[in-house]
């Protein structure tokens, strides 16, 4: 079959696909208008009282509370959507940041993965990844209950996978609460997707790229995500094991970013690095990224939207604890950023830029998961480590571990992200988290005598690394026998903009790198061209 | 006639044109370019990694004169782009055999 026709058989099975989902699913049981979302019960939910206890026959009062609980859930949809715009917004952030850190021969291929990741992975996200994720989570709430997610395959504590939700509509998912939660959930997922980009960037093959991407939505980030966050085994740590609260990941520094970070360990691994990274006896060459501004405008977009990251993670404007949130996601970033310019300034002279604005991402990501439950002295300690954590993991994954990683991914996300999951279990101060997973009281750190809830945390890291390096690494090893994951190294060597894409990003100009692809002691000045400068060529497994 | 060609740093380009002009320049062609000379560049580090910046960015300056002026001119050149540091660049000069300006075909000194 030629391209031609397998292109309009593909769209046309994608249509019939469509229409048999709307045929299937066309009755009705969810609240597709909204209309009914949000009642008397809500307030008298929130108030910590049963429906029992409110008289029946106070037919005015009902009417009034009804109006009152239907305003209290749609202050949460705003907040809800809101922020999930801001986390959206985020994507436009990574993109900056990773074109940035690499060259500018590959900046039109850094581009399109940038995009394509968003449209591929939140395809494979509605059709199945939203349902293995979310499709048990109700009740939620804050967001009027999500009545119609309450399919989860696992009993009891031992959850392990959604079900109801399949392309927004099995299980009478068409409803007003799970289109807002799709919304909020999609653009997080997304931030996983991209993530892989900075590890994976200069030689992955499209084709390559887009089955992670696909891997990603569908697989390996809801499935994990519903062990933390749809009702899964992870978070009954509590009431299974009496770990505390069970793993407590507020808005995913593990369930997101060591997820992301750590798929793109996996993937840095099977691709190898790239041509002229390391010399043949392991040392690592700088090969700087072409526009350090869009660095820095990338890291101050990301700083933004992660105020939707964190602070939208309530589900809700009516858990006032959101201020607190905030704040403490800002004082990690800034404490992050300034422990970072500290470290290269007194390692290497100078402050280095784009490893500050690691230090500022770094501080975030660990921030992520203990934002709503630490006081804001240990939000600062939590971005003052993670800041040098950052120095210190990229230092460690070039010069020890002769991992490729141009953007510093696995470092950011991986290692911080891990950072922060365990943060969680140490700082936690006991002024939030009522009720968590099913445990009564707040949630409390080793700080705050309870060395349970470090227990689960550690957990949490554990699994969460396993799953993530373990599924990623196990696709593509086996996707590589039948597919071409990586460019050929011409493609590689001239950029990927014309072989990939077939259009340059930067077609005005004459691209050349003045200080590329050697180490510099004492080696007299060679071609720029790494191959002819004799250094090793990419391992490929 | 001869040509003097001078590599220079780029921020001393101003310094050196204005020289040339009180001098009565008549015309220059300059050119950014890349280089490296005894210190075969200098290192920095990216991300904790140190790198060697091989082609340090140079100006190159060209200006044709009549064969009385090109000392003149071309110590004019040394002192403006001096500044005593390593990377100051270098100066030449070379014979012409003729030019000729390509509006009115004039030749030789005419045409400079």
């Amino acid at each position: 079959m030629s391209r031609g026709k397998k292109l309009f058989a593909l769209s046309l099975l994608t249509f019939v696909v469509l229409i048999v989902v709307g045929a299937s699913y066309s009755g009705h049981h969810g609240d597709p208008t909204g209309a009914v979302t949000g009642t008397a019960t809500d307030v008298i939910g929130a108030q910590g009282l049963s429906g029992d206890t409110v008289p029946v026959s106070q037919v005015g009062i009902n009417a009034l509370a009804n109006e009152t609980g239907h305003l209290h859930v749609a202050v949460n949809f705003s907040w809800l959507l809101m922020t999930g715009y801001l986390v959206l917004f985020m994507q436009v952030g990574f993109a900056f940041l990773v074109t940035g850190l690499t060259r500018a021969k590959n900046a039109g291929h850094m581009m399109m993965m940038n995009v394509a990741a968003f449209a591929i992975a939140l395809v494979a996200y509605y059709a199945v990844g939203f349902a293995f994720h979310f499709g048990g989570v109700a009740p939620v709430s804050n967001l009027g209950g999500l009545g119609p997610l309450t399919g989860l395959f696992g009993h009891g504590n031992a959850g392990v996978i959604g079900t109801h939700g399949f392309f927004l509509q099995s299980g009478h998912g068409y409803d007003v609460g799970v289109m807002a939660m799709f919304l909020f959930q999609v653009v997080f997922m997304e931030t996983a997707g991209y993530i892989i980009i900075g590890a994976i960037a200069e030689r992955i093959s499209f084709a390559g790229f887009i089955l992670a991407e696909l891997a990603m939505g569908a697989i390996i980030y809801p499935i994990y995500g519903n062990w933390l966050w749809g009702g899964g085994w992870m978070a009954h740590l509590g009431t299974s094991l009496h770990w505390a609260h069970g793993a407590v990941d507020f808005a995913g520094s593990g369930v997101v970013h060591a997820t992301g970070g750590w798929a793109a360990l996996a993937l840095a691994l099977v691709l190898g690095p790239r041509i002229g990274k390391f010399n043949k006896d392991g040392t690592p060459n700088a090969i700087p990224g072409h526009n350090i501004g869009y660095v820095v405008i990338g890291t101050m977009i990301l700083l933004f939207g992660w105020m939707g990251f964190n602070p939208g993670s309530t589900f809700g404007a009516t858990d006032l604890r959101i201020s607190v949130v905030a704040v403490n996601t800002l004082l990690s970033a800034c404490f992050g950023f300034i422990a970072a310019m500290a470290w290269t300034n007194a390692k290497y002279g100078k402050p280095d830029i784009s490893m500050s604005c690691n230090g500022m991402l770094a501080g975030l990501v660990a921030i992520t998961a203990p934002c709503a439950f630490v006081a804001p002295w240990a939000a600062s300690v939590i971005g003052l480590i993670a800041g040098f954590l950052v120095c210190y993991s990229v230092w460690f994954f070039d010069h020890v571990a002769h991992v490729d990683d141009p953007c510093g991914a696995i470092s950011v996300h991986g290692v911080n992200g891990a950072w922060g999951v365990l943060s969680l279990g140490i700082f936690a101060d006991g002024t939030y988290g009522a009720g968590w997973n099913g445990v009564s009281g707040n949630v409390k750190g080793l700080l705050y005598g309870d060395a349970g809830q470090l227990a689960a945390q550690a957990a949490h890291v554990v699994v969460g690394f396993i799953w993530a390096f373990g599924v990623t690494y196990g696709i593509f090893k086996v996707a590589g026998r039948f597919m071409k994951i990586r460019v050929s190294a011409e493609a590689e060597i001239e950029g990927l903009d014309m072989p990939e894409f077939g259009a340059l990003c930067y077609p005005d100009f004459q691209l050349v790198s003045s200080a590329v692809g050697h180490a510099p002691q004492g080696s007299p000045p060679r071609p720029t061209s790494a191959v002819a400068a004799g250094t090793d060529v990419g391992g490929r497994s | 006639m001869k040509l003097i060609t001078a590599i220079i740093k780029p921020f001393k380009l101003d310094d050196v044109k204005t020289a040339l002009t009180e001098l009565g320049l008549g015309g220059i062609t300059v050119t950014e370019a890349r280089g490296f000379g005894r210190q075969r560049g200098h290192t920095e580090v990216y991300r904790g990694t140190e790198y060697n910046v091989d082609y340090v960015p140079k100006v190159c300056v060209e200006v044709l004169v009549d064969d009385d002026d090109a000392l003149r001119f071309a110590d004019a050149i040394v002192e403006a782009a001096r500044t005593g540091q390593i990377g100051d660049g270098k100066v030449w000069i070379t014979q012409v055999e003729t030019v000729i300006r390509v509006r009115t075909g004039e030749m030789g000194s005419d045409a400079i």
